[in-house]
């Protein structure tokens, strides 16, 4: 049989990462990606089908047949396609997310690792620290600051400690809205930054400069100055020679010896063969829903329902974020083109917020695709159709901004990911259900953020503002997902240990989103990667 | 597919939906064309409520003008619609009458505002220079 000393599930932000360390250290190691591997070619711009607005589809994965998952309504459950917004997609290809992604590249805060310390755990919420702190990630979220490659500015990040080392590359500049937002948070006395985006500003790495096109966010760079982990870390591991990737190869379980030790993995390739391989260490970083059901659907006799699972956690706490904002119509002109549009955000109210458990970042927004405008962002009293919709389009596409930002959700404990017991994928694999929904509190944080998108946008000289004032109550997962084998100390009610190893295995490792016991108040992609770089060096470093 | 006749009614609607000014019509910007390719493809299970609600808005422009749809002023046409999209309605339609007015603005926006490549509608990008919506590289 074959035999590797490493297999890493899923060629994301996380197993990139673990990819590229295991292999570099010298490890054989095979990258098993259930999605294809895509060239900025094989990724349509199309503005109907894409991570941004999939109304009919998707161009980064997972294909729209053949893989369901099974959503549970109030009163019934839904087969769902990928591109469904219940679904909680995330783009399945080499490079997953990273490929098709806005980049922002956000530290987590220190506060962020003791919401239960600093707040106390609201009843019905599964409210926890992690066993680590930020201290315990700062050189790793450095560490891919620099190896994928992010551009900021180091001293306007004044809600965390100083950084031992500056940003590779200078943020870029503020394009039109981002010098409209910086005015507005100036005359509210706000303190705003640059956005730390895993976005070339100047050459580096040996790929060219951003040049600030209209089409980032959803889809892959025209001139491959978006860092992910497929253009880095994977691109390394293939160099170092010692690295295997096998994309189109789905994992239907991760096997384990009459004992119950981790022995490798079977997975099912492009051909339709199952394989069968053999590994010392198996990483799982198939993303929080998927890498739940792989878990799941790898029971044992000493861990009848999934691995991992002996305490019933894997699974429960899926999250992502609630995004909260508004819009705001100007009179002058505030969207110049210039993209990827998103360049300033405040983080004035991700703590310390009276009443308030945590809070979230906010920030201006990408550039829209004009049909997502028109989908999402027209004022709600306009009439849908006819001569006044097409004039407020013309006159007004560019006269419109929006300030919206990523809320830190409350966990629950039932909102939770599940095997569903009837449904399978197309490979014969059953599929993920997904049912429960975050904490009411919030929901709390998310009014309370609105309410400051509008102040922000109205200082800004906004004539209108506009948005959800109330959302709704409802399951949180989407590209943001994380939550669903979450990190402690405590095997009864946590899944992996403080090196992301799943308690009770020694040789089973957890590199993703999965891991996280909150979510911060921010983008998650770059705790994922440093979360990554402490694992796999840690898995080297103990080998 | 829809018949010669459906097809009339549908262009002048899309017409109202998006009326020419000096910028063009929903029709001639592209939307005919975008949906031509959608009802072979993501929309084909809405051909259907399309043909009956073209009928349907058709019948109830004779019964409320005495004339065609097509054939009405724009006026006429618009308050019809706005009608229609309220549920107000004279005739026995087959299909939910507000239900396939707001499906028609969302089918129209989407051919109109959409990317030429992939999509077919928005001829020659027309609609992202009405609005000022660049694409560079």
């Amino acid at each position: 049989m074959t035999r590797y000393d490493a297999i890493v599930i899923g060629a994301g932000a996380g197993g990139g990462v673990a990819a590229g360390v295991l292999a570099e250290a010298g490890k054989r190691v095979l990258l098993l990606e259930r999605g294809r591997k895509l060239s900025f070619a094989d990724v349509p711009r199309d503005h109907l089908r894409n991570q941004r607005l999939s109304q009919y589809g998707h161009n980064a994965g997972p294909d729209i047949e053949g893989n369901p998952r099974v959503f549970q309504g109030r009163n019934a459950s839904y087969v769902i396609p990928p591109h469904d917004p219940g679904y909680s997609g995330n783009a399945a290809c080499v490079g997953s997310g990273t490929l098709v992604y806005g980049a922002q590249a956000w530290r987590f805060m220190p506060q962020d690792f003791r919401m239960a310390s600093i707040y106390g755990v609201p009843e019905g919420s599964s409210l926890a620290d992690w066993p680590i702190g930020y201290d315990d990630l700062a050189p790793y979220y450095e560490r891919a600051e620099w190896e994928i490659g992010v551009a900021g500015d180091r001293d306007a990040m004044k809600h965390l400690p100083s950084y031992d080392k500056a940003y590779p590359m200078p943020p870029q500049s503020p394009n039109l809205q981002g010098q409209t937002a910086r005015r507005g948070a100036a005359a509210l006395g706000w303190h705003t930054l640059p956005i730390p985006l895993l976005i070339n500003s100047v050459p580096y790495n040996n790929r060219p400069a951003c040049i600030r096109c209209q089409q980032c966010v959803g889809f892959a760079c025209p001139v491959d100055a978006k860092n992910g982990t497929k253009n880095t870390v994977i691109a390394r591991a293939m160099a170092s020679g010692n690295c295997d990737l096998v994309a189109e190869a789905m994992v239907e379980r991760i096997t384990v010896s009459d004992a119950g030790r981790v022995t490798g993995v079977v997975y099912i390739n492009r051909a339709g063969e199952r394989l069968e391989v053999e590994a010392d260490v198996v990483v799982v970083s198939g993303g929080a829903i998927e890498t739940a059901r792989l878990l799941l659907n790898s029971a044992s006799k000493q861990e009848p329902n999934g691995l991992g699972n002996n305490s019933d956690q894997v699974g429960r706490h899926l999250q992502g974020h609630y995004y909260p904002g508004a819009t705001g119509l100007f009179e002058d002109l505030v969207q110049d083109n210039v993209g990827p549009g998103a360049t300033t955000a405040t983080c004035e109210f991700n703590h310390d917020n009276d009443g308030i458990i945590g809070g979230g970042m906010l920030a201006d927004d990408f550039i829209l695709m004009p049909i997502a405008f028109w989908k999402r962002k027209l004022p709600p009293d306009l009439p849908r159709w006819g001569a006044a919709n097409k004039a407020f389009m013309r006159d007004n596409y560019q006269r419109v901004m929006d300030i919206t930002g990523p809320v830190q959700e409350i966990p629950s404990p039932d909102a939770r990911v599940t095997l569903d017991q009837n449904v399978r994928d197309h490979l014969g694999v059953r599929v993920a259900h997904l049912s429960g929904t975050t904490h009411p509190e919030t929901v709390r944080t998310a009014t309370f953020m609105h309410q400051r998108a509008r102040e922000w946008l109205t200082a800004a000289g906004a004539i209108k503002v506009w948005g959800n004032e109330r959302p709704g109550l409802y399951l949180s997962g989407g590209q943001h997902q994380a939550g669903t084998c979450r990190m402690g100390d405590d095997p009864s009610t946590s899944v992996v240990d403080r090196w992301s190893k799943v308690h009770g295995h020694d040789n089973l490792y957890i590199a993703d989103s999965s891991v996280h016991v909150t979510n911060g108040g921010f983008n998650p992609v770059l705790t994922i990667m440093a979360l990554s770089f402490r694992t796999a060096l840690h898995i080297v470093d103990t080998w | 597919m829809l018949s010669t006749r459906q097809v009339e009614v549908l262009r002048a609607a899309v017409n109202r939906i998006i009326p020419a000014d000096e910028f063009p019509g929903g029709w001639e910007g592209g939307v005919g064309d975008y949906l031509f390719r959608q009802f072979e493809r993501d929309l084909k299970d809405q051909v259907e409520t399309y043909a009956q609600g073209l009928d349907s808005l058709d019948a109830e422009a004779q019964s409320v003008y005495g004339k065609p749809f097509d054939e009405l002023d724009a006026e006429s046409q618009d308050q019809l619609l706005a009608q229609v999209e309220l549920g107000d309605v004279k005739t026995a339609w087959t299909v939910n009458p507000g239900a396939f007015v707001q499906m028609l603005a969302e089918h129209c926006a989407e051919g109109y505002y959409s990317d030429p490549t992939n999509n077919g509608g928005n001829r020659d990008g027309i609609a992202w220079k009405m609005i000022g919506y660049e694409v560079s590289g």
